[in-house]
């Protein structure tokens, strides 16, 4: 958890992409209403945008330094999981500052 | 019988609707009715097997058999037997039936007068003709809509009506769309019997708009009833009798609501017509593009009717979510400021401070030039307030590859809240306002801010006398208003259940929370939608049925913006900026921006934001263009070219697109579509055009808010509803407008 504090100096912008009603996207729902109270509260200057759109794929979206930007299809995996790959993008974000 | 099916078609042109070819989906229009209400009458539009089928609404009713069988009748038009609602009157049932009904008086939004007379037909067991638009239908009854009586009737009537109707069609700007025209066509006599004196009438003077020759008027009590039921000013009524009665404002007055343009959609006759466009055109000279307005953010469905490369004029085009079927005058009539002050060439401004026009290539071979001199974190972009989604995605994708993240668009305020859909869109929709019995408006001024949704909230209060509770500056809406305070200390006492209208909102069925965007800018922005939420959450505003709470944005851009994510604080971007990018951004203060930083304005009109630039691009506007825009209830909607760009102007993002190459960070798209399938990757609802997507994730799971709400009173964010704009700045109409109908 202790990732989570420095999210905003690794990414530059979350994006969360699900479809409202569609169970391929409800991990994705669930993770952004238990999480996003307690990642906002860590990066209050973080834009993490939560896109609803029917019929999309879920996908959560990180933008680095210089546009660079890596998505993640979140479809088939859990909240936990879902967690994991959040953490996976901001500890990619940490390797590109270092290049 | 050929003149009779094109008279009908003619008369019918408002209710018509084709898709845009260039669309990628259609949502279906149709007129509509609350089922049960006689007095909001609907006119169906006859049954047309080629047109796409209806999709499901939005928002609002449709005409459709409610589902309880006595709630239904069954009459026989013509010999065809036809069910509907119960309520529904004769006419109403003879459009089911396919039947077109002639009607001077009779307008499905307004209340019956039945005072034309033209729609008269036979009843069965009736011993005089029937005027089917004030008379219930009653089960089993018999119509007879063909008959030799009813034909007679109706020629009687029209015969009646041109006995003093001026014989001026040649010069009447009403000429090939006036129903006086088409029906006496169809309906009338071909000789006329009357050779006494016409009378004639002296015109009367509704300002700078409505133009007025009321000898042609045949007193219908349309222009009456409109400004009196959906324009909400009693300027308009009728004088004297018999021969001498007429239309007018009983003492001189000017008709002052923002919607008085509508009149001139009404009028049957050409008794009142637009001034602007007096003798400028006929309409069958016209080439008529379906596209959007841009003037504010309810997105309102609009045709701009164009000749060569000149827009003449903008009529409204049924929409009966957004904006049923009328539009905002300054939607109607800012057409002029598309050809004032337009900037056709690339400027750079030399050393003696005067601009000289270059090439493209030059152009953007300095800026590129000034680019790479300044450091990434020095850069800005701002978009305006009628910028595009392709172009905002554009400028985004670019200010971030050049290393910024400062990219911001006007009136979102310090701190944008972004993040949640559900906090920054219209909620209820513009339509499911109907259903509202109590509205909380919070900081905004609807009257001035989104003058249709303004017409919502009237039609509401009219319909249901729903409570108007409104914290901010004295104001005037055209309905009764509790004026609650000036400032947040009220919002504080209603989420801590101390103040009087706490009852009013705990008894609501379906009550509505509006807080206007100019909040955003406020700085204790954040508390403020917090107590909102407060209050919303203590008198259950949100439900799974019914979601009341709403903002009120301001401009087109605000909503595709905010949804791209342009969320940089307008403060610290242009004190640090060195380099600033403007695409169309005239209302931003630019006070504290480094006097040596370099500006770039992209624009289509010469305004504020030009005279600090450096370097001016020209681009197109949203009549030139195709974009996206989002509208306050988050609908997508693309707008259309109608006439080509002037001069040597591009679309703003392919100008994005080429100073991306010339500076080495090349954008990835090369086309519309490449662009579009770009954002479906950021925000994937503004792909989908004409629909709404229903934000889920609620403001529940935002943490808590540690700021306080400030005691500084709201203010009023819209000074001059005319002059909102650089499009409306241009416009001499709306400079005429502003000068005239302004309260003082």
């Amino acid at each position: 958890m202790a990732w989570r504090a420095s999210l905003s100096r690794s990414v530059k912008e979350i994006r969360v992409l699900f479809c409202q009603s569609s169970p391929a996207s409800a991990p994705a729902r669930e993770f952004v209403k238990k999480n996003y109270g307690d990642i906002k509260a860590r990066n209050p200057s973080l834009p993490f945008l939560v896109r609803e759109c029917s019929g999309v794929q879920p996908q959560l979206w990180a933008r680095y330094d210089m546009g660079v930007e890596r998505c993640v299809n979140l479809d088939g995996l859990t909240e936990a999981q879902i967690d994991k790959k959040l953490e996976e993008l901001a500890m990619a974000g940490e390797s590109l500052k270092t290049k | 019988m050929a003149f009779l099916a094109r008279a009908l078609r003619q008369s019918n042109w408002r209710l018509s609707s084709r898709c845009p070819a260039v669309a990628a989906s259609c949502r279906w229009i149709s007129p509509t009715a609350a089922a049960g209400s006689p007095e909001a009458g609907a006119a169906v539009a006859p049954a047309d097997l080629e047109l796409p089928p209806p999709r499901e609404p939005v928002g609002g009713a449709r005409v459709e058999l409610p589902p309880n069988p006595e709630d239904a009748l069954e009459v026989f038009v013509d010999g065809h037997a036809v069910r509907i609602p119960k309520g529904f009157t004769v006419l109403q049932a003879c459009e089911v039936a396919g039947v077109d009904i002639p009607r001077f008086c009779y307008h499905s939004r307004l209340s019956i007068a039945g005072n034309c007379r033209m729609c008269l037909v036979e009843v069965e067991k009736s011993p005089k003709p029937v005027a089917s638009c004030a008379m219930p239908a009653l089960p089993g009854m018999k119509i007879k809509t063909n008959t030799p009586v009813a034909k007679k009737a109706r020629e009687g009537v029209m015969e009646f009506l041109l006995m003093n109707h001026p014989l001026d069609c040649p010069i009447c700007d009403q000429g090939g769309e006036c129903d006086l025209q088409d029906q006496s066509m169809a309906f009338g006599a071909d000789r006329g019997r009357f050779t006494e004196m016409k009378r004639s009438v002296v015109d009367k003077n509704l300002g700078p708009l409505v133009k007025t020759v009321m000898t042609r008027c045949i007193q219908c009590t349309r222009c009456v009833r409109f400004a009196t039921e959906v324009a909400g000013v009693q300027d308009l009524g009728m004088l004297g009798r018999g021969s001498g009665e007429e239309i007018g404002t009983y003492v001189e007055k000017l008709m002052t609501s923002e919607l008085s343009g509508n009149v001139i959609d009404i009028c049957p006759v050409g008794a009142l017509t637009s001034k602007p466009f007096a003798f400028k055109a006929r309409n069958w000279e016209l080439k008529g593009t379906e596209t959007i307005d841009v003037t504010d953010a309810v997105g309102s469905n609009i045709r701009i009717d164009s000749r060569g490369p000149e827009v003449m004029r903008v009529v409204p085009r049924l929409n009966e979510d957004i904006n049923e079927e009328w539009i905002s005058d300054k939607t109607r009539f800012c057409y002029d400021g598309l050809k004032r002050q337009r900037l056709n060439d690339p400027m750079i401004r030399g050393p003696d401070g005067r601009f000289k026009a270059v090439t493209w290539r030059d152009a953007l071979a300095v800026i590129a030039e000034v680019l790479h001199q300044v450091k990434p974190e020095e850069i800005t972009g701002v978009a305006g307030k009628l910028s595009d989604a392709e172009s905002m995605m554009a400028l985004k994708d670019f200010v971030n590859r050049m290393g910024s993240d400062k990219v911001l668009c006007e009136g979102n305020g310090p701190n944008p809240p972004a993040d949640l859909r559900s906090n920054y869109l219209m909620n209820t929709s513009i339509a499911g306002l109907e259903k509202a019995d109590v509205f909380l408006l919070v900081g905004t001024q609807p009257r001035v801010e989104a003058a249709m949704v303004n017409a919502r909230i009237r039609k509401t209060v009219k319909a249901t006398q729903a409570k108007v509770g409104y914290i901010g500056p004295p104001a005037d809406f055209n309905y009764d208003h509790e004026h609650l305070g000036t400032g947040p200390q009220t919002l504080v006492e209603i989420a801590e259940g101390s103040h009087p209208f706490c009852s009013v909102l705990q008894s609501a069925k379906n009550p509505v929370i509006i807080a206007g965007a100019g909040l955003f800018e406020r700085e204790d922005q954040v508390a403020l939608f917090s107590t909102i939420e407060t209050v919303a959450k203590k008198f259950n505003v949100m439900r799974p049925d019914w979601n009341g709470l709403n903002v009120l944005l301001l401009h087109a851009a605000q909503a595709a913006a905010l949804d791209l994510g342009l969320v940089a604080n307008p403060a610290e971007s242009i004190k640090s900026a060195k380099f600033l990018y403007l695409m169309g951004a005239d209302d931003i203060s630019l006070e504290k921006l480094p006097d040596d930083a370099f500006v770039v304005y992209q624009g289509h009109h010469g305004d504020k934001g030009v005279y600090r630039a450096n370097v001016i691009l020209p681009s197109s506007a949203f009549s030139e263009k195709e974009g996206t825009y989002e509208n306050t209830e988050g609908c997508t909607q693309w707008t259309i070219p109608a006439v080509p760009t002037v001069g040597d102007a591009r679309d703003d993002w392919k100008i994005i697109r080429a100073l991306s190459e010339v500076a080495g960070a090349q954008l990835p798209y090369d086309s519309l579509s490449a662009v579009r399938d770009r954002i479906s990757t950021v925000a994937p609802n503004l792909v989908h055009v004409d629909e709404r997507e229903t934000p889920t994730i609620s403001a529940e799971v935002k943490p808590p808010v540690k700021q306080q709400v400030s005691s500084t009173p709201f203010k009023a964010v819209v000074e001059n509803f005319y002059m909102t704009d650089a499009i409306t700045r241009a416009s001499k109409i709306m400079a005429q407008c502003s000068a005239t109908l302004l309260k003082k």
